[in-house]
């Protein structure tokens, strides 16, 4: 069962290994000469008002939070998307009402006008 | 000992695979474009221009390496294989081909076949987010933070219909079957009846809006839109950096369509393919790659016809439209398999 | 026509009793007005006179001039007119001493008049008071001097010496761009160092607050522009964003600045039209017109054009005004992410009209076809059918297929449909001309309320359009192709045989002593030249009101308040062309 996996290991040890070459060549052989200029941050030609790390709107963390909530409900589908067949209604009426749940939030979230961007 | 001979060779071959399609991709793409604009696209290297993402390759190698002084140099180095890795790697459940008996050996045509593949696909995919995300906030500009803010935004809100669309094949799975399932050998060898084939079909445009979103291609392409952001989280990326995000997108591009073909279109099935022979493996993968290629056609079709949404648009469009109707669509689909199946 | 001023007795001035005290003189080209009741009386003119519209707004350095003192040095000259009755306008001038060249500012009653004081304070030096901004807008912040003084001098091409004298000292060659640190052909200021020079810190726009905002959060200020891939060249935007909003916007230009002007004082009369050619790049025929109705208003009965020469040059002008829209179509979809698809269709056929120029004036795009009394070249009866095919078959079809692929797509509703907001009112106010102004509702086509050439002859309509947004824009131009093609069927069934130019080609224009304001409806809009003639073989001045840099006068009203994917579109489709805004 494990062993299964192990294809995936070996897969990604190489995957990996190939990006690191393809980040270390270049450093090797393309030529380095560096100056002012081409160190400075790239703002259409401009010197930049002001460092990028800084605060940044609410409203982005705003979809991350209805993400988690939403597609963590999402991923409790997937067992019971497998084994629907056997549970058949028993299944069915399970699912509407952890959906109704879901979807009363949904509406909710909707309401409240989180799904706007200000 | 055997397996891990196999495995370092499949892997091998995936990985030149893939980034041989990602390079002729590019070359698809642009002659492609270039047949929609009335243009003729690359035609100088070599013959019909086809030795043109060779060129580019060998650029790429040789430019300049520059690593801005204002950047966060460890997360600004590691995010491009951050968003390498996971494109990469996403492809191997996907079965490219019917097994085949070669010498006594049975011989599978997928890295490795798992049982939980499509879950797999799900949860790599949304790792390559990150790439796209510490891309952008390490190179500490104000263009490529607003692309990576855009991206964590877009990529995930996308995220949700797909993942209920997807779970909705897994229950469409039931039918003719004892159980579901989440491999994805197993969905390409179900046989499916004709009216859960256009019922499948019926999922495919909303499925096909969130792959066009999860892979940031036009007219969802707002991490990177060249009109605002000029290029979004890459902007302090030259040369193989560069390219290397480029890569992630188009594996993206070529994962997604690879995926599509499977849930919906059958996979490696078609005429004249006979399961375990060497040429029914040939053929398999033959359909597979004209599906593919298809599909990706598509994409650029897309690409070539029609203009932007704004981001609030997209959103909207997500949050609004397609989440409610992929919960319909799994509704549905739930009542179809307790009662039809 | 002569330049003398007759001061006339104070009854016959006009609007003499409308603001006591304001009008003190008039010469035959405008009033004269006392700089201290100047607000008032302009107000007296828009409130009550109806000329709401200041349409172009500049200064002449009379240094030296016939019959000038230091007294009355340097001159503003106001043109305003009536957007609702069409006409001739009326000028205001105000003359100011060379000691104390200040006035005040007419941003309040025409707040059009912000970007163009702004560029007279670069160029002279005149202050007007009560501007928000007044700051140099063309040259950078460091410059010495104001250009446009008759007393400044370029270095290197009006030093003390002729440029040939100065250029090889000995015999040596020697370029003015070694002279200077930089490499660059500026002139410093005694004792100023350019190495130590700090720059004053760039303009921060003007934040607006989001109304019902409970949680402020960090606005970020980022550069848009000169290097960006939709500023359409080399123009700047400052913008402050809220997230995705744009809070605050400050438009900066110059980059690609050459001072035009000062150059067109330089060349001779005829020396002028090639060069209006590289002002709006994408439309020159249309500039070649503007420049020579001006001079031909100096020129009097000596300049009027023959009448082959008339059609011709409707038929160029509208031509120009196809190919632009096309392009600026193009163009806008490819401001909305359309990947260059429907600008490259819309090239095609512009292309043939490129070739039609080409044939007809010997370059695609710097035509340099328009003289003073005709045009160049004539055209023979082979290029007039080519010409009657492209207009009656392609451009039509043209027409027609991008109004079926574009008119009803989906995501160019949904992104263009109310966005970039701009009433009527502000809209005239802000001196927005052309398409702009027609997409607001105002029905303004110069062609219309001020006829110039023969545009009286044709039938077409003035194509206007609610909408006041970005979709009412397109759809404007739209419609402007379709009135261009029926302009262009009239004028190709009428066209007479006939002699194409007056008199006999030389290289030197005589010109009577006066000014003329010459304007066309240009592609972009209100294109108007204004001159001053001394009577020699230069102009004493050559002023350009360029639309495509007066329109940007709305650009941050217009973009306040949408999201930052939006100003590039409403950018686009104010539609700028540099060489023009710069100039």
């Amino acid at each position: 069962m494990v062993l299964d996996y192990l294809p995936l290991l070996i897969l990604f040890i190489i995957a990996a290994g190939f990006a690191a070459i393809a980040i270390i060549l270049p450093t090797v052989l393309g030529p380095r000469n560096p100056n002012k200029m081409k160190q400075e941050p790239i703002e259409s030609g401009m010197i930049p008002f002001m460092q990028a790390w800084r605060r940044f709107p609410v409203q982005y963390y705003m979809v991350a939070m209805l993400f988690i909530i939403f597609d963590i409900e999402v991923i409790f589908f997937y067992p019971w998307a497998v084994v629907l067949g056997k549970l058949k209604l028993f299944g069915l009426i399970e699912m509407a009402i952890f959906l109704g749940i879901l979807l009363i939030g949904y509406f909710y979230v909707w309401r409240k006008g989180a799904f706007e961007w200000q | 000992m055997e397996i891990l001979i196999i495995s370092i060779i499949k892997s091998l071959a995936l990985i030149v695979i893939l980034l041989t399609g990602f390079a002729y991709l590019t070359y698809y793409e642009r002659k492609l474009l270039a047949r929609f604009h009335v243009r003729l696209g690359p035609n100088r290297a070599g013959p019909r221009g086809l030795l043109q993402p060779i060129a580019d390759a060998v650029k790429a190698i040789f430019k300049e390496e520059i690593v801005p002084d204002h950047v966060d140099k460890p997360v600004y180095l590691l995010a491009p294989a951050l968003a390498l890795i996971p494109a990469l790697v996403a492809f191997a459940v996907i079965p490219v081909a019917p097994a085949m008996t070669l010498f006594g050996r049975t011989i599978d045509f997928a890295v490795a076949d798992i049982n939980v593949a499509l879950l797999y696909v799900v949860a790599i995919t949304s790792v390559g987010t990150y790439g796209v995300i510490l891309g952008g906030w390490s190179s500490n500009n104000n263009y490529s933070l607003l692309g990576a803010l855009r991206t964590a935004s877009q990529m995930i809100s996308y995220e949700l219909p797909l993942g209920i669309l997807l779970a909705a094949i897994v229950l469409s799975t039931n039918i003719g079957r004892e159980m579901g399932t989440l491999s994805l050998h197993e969905i390409v060898l179900q046989d499916r009846p004709w009216w859960l084939w256009l019922w499948l079909w019926l999922a495919f445009p909303v499925f096909f809006i969130g792959v066009l979103a999860e892979s940031n291609r036009s007219p969802f392409d707002l991490p990177e839109t060249e009109n605002e952001l000029i290029a979004g989280f890459q902007i302090e990326y030259g040369g193989i950096k560069f390219a290397l995000f480029f890569m992630a997108e188009y594996i993206h591009m070529i994962t997604g369509s690879a995926l599509m073909a499977t849930l919906f279109f059958g996979g490696w099935r078609g005429p004249f393919v006979v399961p375990g022979t060497w040429h029914g493996a040939l053929i398999g993968f033959g359909w597979l790659f004209i599906k593919i290629l298809a599909l990706l056609f598509l994409f650029i079709w897309v690409r070539a016809s029609v203009p932007r949404v704004r981001y609030d648009q997209l959103l909207h469009f997500c949050w609004k439209f397609l989440t409610p109707l992929s919960i319909a669509y799994l509704v549905i689909t739930a009542v179809i398999v307790v009662f039809a199946g | 026509m002569t330049d003398d001023i007759t001061t006339m007795e104070a009854p016959a001035l006009p609007y003499a009793d409308a603001v006591p005290g304001a009008v003190v003189g008039a010469d035959e080209f405008g009033i004269i007005v006392n700089r201290d009741k100047l607000v008032e009386f302009a107000l007296y003119l828009r409130n009550n006179e109806g000329f709401d519209y200041l349409s172009s707004l500049t200064a002449v350095d009379y240094l030296g001039f016939e019959g000038r003192t230091a007294e009355d040095r340097f001159e503003v000259v106001y043109h305003l007119f009536d957007t609702k009755k069409g006409g001739d306008g009326v000028v205001l001038k105000v003359r100011l001493p060379e000691d104390d060249p200040q006035l005040p500012s007419l941003i309040m009653v025409y707040p059009g008049a912000d970007l163009q004081e702004r560029e007279v304070y670069d160029f002279y030096g005149i202050r007007f008071n009560g501007h928000p901004r007044l700051r140099r807008i063309f040259l950078w912040e460091g410059f010495d001097g104001h250009p446009m003084r008759k007393d400044w001098k370029e270095a290197y091409y009006e030093a003390e010496h002729k440029p040939f004298k100065s250029r090889w000292p000995n015999g040596h060659y020697h370029w003015a761009e070694d002279r200077v640190p930089w490499g660059d052909n500026v002139k410093y200021p005694q004792g100023w160092d350019p190495n130590a020079f700090e720059p004053a810190p760039p303009p921060l726009p003007t934040i607006h607050d989001i109304p019902g905002e409970e949680i402020k959060t960090d606005r970020v200020i980022v550069n848009m522009g000169p290097q960006h891939p939709s500023t359409h060249g080399v123009f700047r935007m400052i913008v402050a964003l809220d997230g995705e909003t744009v809070v605050g916007l400050e438009p900066e230009c110059g980059y690609l600045h050459r001072n035009h002007e000062k150059i067109g004082e330089r060349n001779t009369w005829l020396g002028n039209i090639p060069f209006t050619d590289r002002l709006d790049y994408l439309s020159s025929m249309s500039n070649n017109f503007g420049y020579v109705l001006a001079v031909e208003q100096l020129m009097g009965e000596k300049g009027k054009p023959p009448e082959r020469a008339e059609y011709l040059r409707v038929i160029m002008a509208e031509l120009t005004r196809i190919a632009n829209h096309m392009w600026s179509i193009g163009f806008l979809l490819n401001d909305l992410g359309a990947f260059f698809t429907p600008a490259l269709y819309t090239i095609q056929e512009r292309e043939m009209i490129l070739d039609l120029f080409e044939e007809a004036s010997g370059s695609r795009m710097m035509c340099n076809y328009m003289r003073f009394g005709g045009v160049r070249r004539d055209v023979d009866e082979d290029w007039l059918n080519r010409c009657r095919d492209l207009v009656h078959n392609r451009i039509p079809a043209k027409i027609d297929e991008l109004d079926e692929y574009l008119t009803n797509n989906e995501i160019l509703l949904a992104r263009t449909k109310g966005v970039g907001y701009l009433s009527a009112e502000d809209a005239i106010a802000l001196s927005v001309c052309g398409p702009m102004l027609r997409a607001s509702g105002v029905p303004y086509d110069l062609r219309r309320s001020r006829p110039y050439s023969i545009y009286d002859r044709f039938e077409f309509d003035v194509v206007t359009d609610d909408g006041c947004d970005v979709y009412a824009r397109y759809r404007v131009r739209m419609e402007e192709m379709r009135q261009s093609v029926r302009i262009l069927k009239q004028a190709l069934d009428d066209i007479p045989e006939g002699p194409v130019f007056k008199g006999k080609p030389g290289y030197v224009t005589r010109v009577a002593k006066g000014e003329a304001y010459g304007a066309v409806e240009g592609p972009k809009g209100e294109l108007g030249f204004y001159v001053v003639s001394d009577g020699t073989d230069n102009p004493w001045r050559y002023h350009i009101r360029a639309p495509s840099y007066i329109n940007l006068n709305a650009l941050a009203p217009m973009c306040i308040g949408y999201k930052v994917a939006d100003s590039v579109v409403i950018l686009g489709a104010i539609d700028i062309v540099l060489g023009e805004t710069d100039r």
